[in-house]
């Protein structure tokens, strides 16, 4: 049972079978990405909202929870199955290993689980291999940012997608407008969308599809008139992989979808 | 307590208006020189001037000023909207908002948003509709024996209405995550970011409502005097009623079509009319063509303010502008029927 979509991510791609699982923020079910890996998965809640009856209904051998599981929730969660909620700092750029070695641990697939961190390592090098060629120095300053009715959020540089680009090779900044702790900042009046005037931005809506809120964005005339919009360097991405899951198997799709932007390619 | 319901002398309301104006402009002039950007005021007063930094220009010209035009025309819209309803219910607390009029245009919105709508004409249309089915309930709720005539009850009969579309609102929510965010937007009310493009579609119906509140002002001012008086003076009570029902709900309809339902206005432009000029509605209405844009106008420019770098939503700085003049109005009990 996962309540976690990191945790999803990693037993799914050490192998495992969960039977739930939470949806995914703003969407009816997991991801789009894993959804075909988590056929006919029980959902059994949304991020932080766990539906008790249901994860006892589906009698789990484990229950893999998000680490800010309250103690309240950790207990009862306990009480239907071992519960493992692992205690990492959030927003590091190692938080993934981390949570995906225990998650792995508490599953028994140890080698799996190293075997899915090595090839995302693997994956991490290809890409840097072709930032480094593609993408001239002093032009990776980047900014990841969810595009709301109510205005920019600016992901911090901590979330794990702003990790795996800052592993490429790009500079992720979020001139400074996320508080320390936070995944992302309040929503950005747009006279201030000049704060992240960076040469490349990616740009999600919790979505799947990342080309409506460019669209959406496009409306904005302080938006027209970035530097990335004007050289072309805006990438439309998706929400749900970028802004919310975490893991090696979503890694992959970040990172796939990172190459295909520095490359010139539609992802 | 009686002194604000005596009509005044004509030269005091000539002076209410000038004042009125002259606020308005300081307001539209502050919330083009403030904002929640990096711009500095030197650098806004010199572009407003046509000189500055090219970032100040693009500011004042692309940003704050339609935001201004949309405050502007929102203001009206809710100022005069809440006049009318107000002498129509014989109740100085009714307002589109607390009634249920705004509510019943948001529901109407977030609907054609789940349905997938998309064009800013067909939201204004939209929202008019929802605002009219508001408005009747509205009337047929003030025209019920003992409910109508007991302006509290009224507005617990409103705000019960309110609370029901906003959960219906919710549960739309619920049905589309989708869709959610950009209702969750509109439920609170806000005009960042608004465009030309979404004044220019609400102004033809806005228009229309002006003109009806035009030919509908001596009418109505007969009507508050009693219906039998009215008919006595050669009027129809009936038709009246049904124009006022129909510019109200043009007003308010394109209001939450540009800026989302927002509460107390309606409420607080005609009170403030009203303690400048006396009672009579044809004086109120006038008084709220400055007076409304000003309040919210004042009230966009504070929502901007305190939050920067992002900003507070409208709806809420309305809400806690409004909330103190309602109970205000309950304590000093001034709530004799208009």
């Amino acid at each position: 049972m996962t309540l976690y979509e990191g945790a999803l991510d990693t037993a799914i791609a050490t192998g495992a079978e969960p039977v739930g699982a939470v949806i995914t923020r703003g969407g009816t079910s997991v991801a789009s990405y894993i959804q075909p890996l988590a056929d006919d998965i029980e959902i059994v809640g949304a991020p932080g909202e766990t539906n008790l009856e249901a994860v006892l209904a589906s009698q789990p051998d484990i229950i893999l929870a998000p680490g800010w599981t309250s103690p309240q929730q950790y207990r009862l969660l306990s009480l239907i199955a071992p519960t493992v909620a692992p205690d990492v700092p959030p927003y590091q750029s190692d938080s993934w290993i981390r949570e995906t070695r225990i998650f792995a641990r508490a599953l028994g697939r140890e080698a799996q689980g190293e075997a899915a961190i090595d090839k995302v390592q693997r994956r991490i090098a290809e890409v840097a291999k072709l930032v480094a060629a593609n993408v001239p120095e002093g032009q990776r300053d980047a900014a990841i940012v969810r595009w709301m009715p109510q205005g920019a959020l600016v992901m911090s540089p901590g979330i794990f997608s702003a990790t795996l680009l800052a592993a490429v090779g790009f500079d992720v900044s979020d001139a400074g407008l996320v508080n320390a702790g936070r995944p992302h900042s309040h929503p950005l009046s747009e006279e201030n969308l000049s704060a992240i005037d960076q040469s490349w931005l990616f740009l999600a809506t919790l979505n799947k599809d990342g080309k409506e809120a460019l669209d959406a964005a496009s409306r904005s005339p302080a938006f027209r008139r970035l530097q990335a919009v004007e050289n072309g360097q805006v990438v439309a991405v998706d929400g749900q992989e970028w802004t919310s899951a975490s893991g090696p198997l979503v890694a992959g799709q970040i990172l796939d979808a990172v190459a295909a932007a520095v490359s010139g390619r539609k992802p | 307590m009686r002194r604000t319901m005596t009509t005044r002398p004509q030269s005091v309301c000539t002076k209410a208006f000038g004042l009125a104006v002259l606020v308005l402009l300081m307001t539209a002039g502050a919330s083009l020189i403030l904002g929640a950007g990096p711009v500095p005021i030197a650098d806004a007063l010199a572009a407003l001037g046509g000189g500055g930094s090219e970032e100040a220009r693009f500011v004042l010209v692309e940003l704050r000023l339609p935001r201004l035009a949309v405050g502007i025309t929102t203001g009206l819209a809710l100022g005069v909207a809440g006049a009318l309803l107000q002498a129509l219910t014989r109740n100085p607390l009714a307002e589109p908002g607390l009634l249920g009029v705004s509510a019943g245009s948001a529901f109407a919105v977030s609907l054609a948003i789940m349905l997938g709508a998309s064009t800013v004409t067909l939201t204004t249309l939209v929202a008019q509709g929802g605002a009219l089915a508001g408005c009747s309930f509205v009337i047929a709720a003030a025209r019920m024996k003992g409910l109508g005539n007991d302006p509290i009850r009224l507005v617990l009969a409103g705000a019960t209405l309110s609370g029901l579309l906003l959960a219906l609102t919710s549960l739309l929510m619920l049905a589309d995550q989708r869709a959610a965010d950009e209702i969750r937007f509109w439920v609170t009310g806000s005009i960042a970011g608004r465009q030309w493009p979404q004044l220019l579609a609400a102004l033809p119906t806005l228009l229309l409502g002006g003109v009806i509140v035009v030919a509908v002002a001596q009418p109505l001012a007969s009507l508050t005097l009693g219906e039998r008086v009215a008919v006595g003076l050669g009027q129809h009570p009936g038709r009246v009623r049904l124009l006022v029902v129909l510019a109200v709900a043009l007003l308010v309809g394109a209001a939450t079509a540009l800026a989302g339902p927002l509460v107390f206005v309606g409420m607080v432009v005609p009170f403030l009319a009203r303690a400048l000029a006396g009672a009579d509605i044809r004086k109120t209405l006038w008084l709220c063509l400055p007076v409304g844009p000003a309040v919210l106008v004042l009230a966009d420019t504070v929502s901007r303010l305190v939050a920067a770098p992002s900003e507070l939503p409208l709806g809420v700085v309305t809400a806690l502008i409004g909330a103190p003049v309602l109970l205000a109005i309950v304590r000093a009990r001034r709530m004799p029927t208009l």
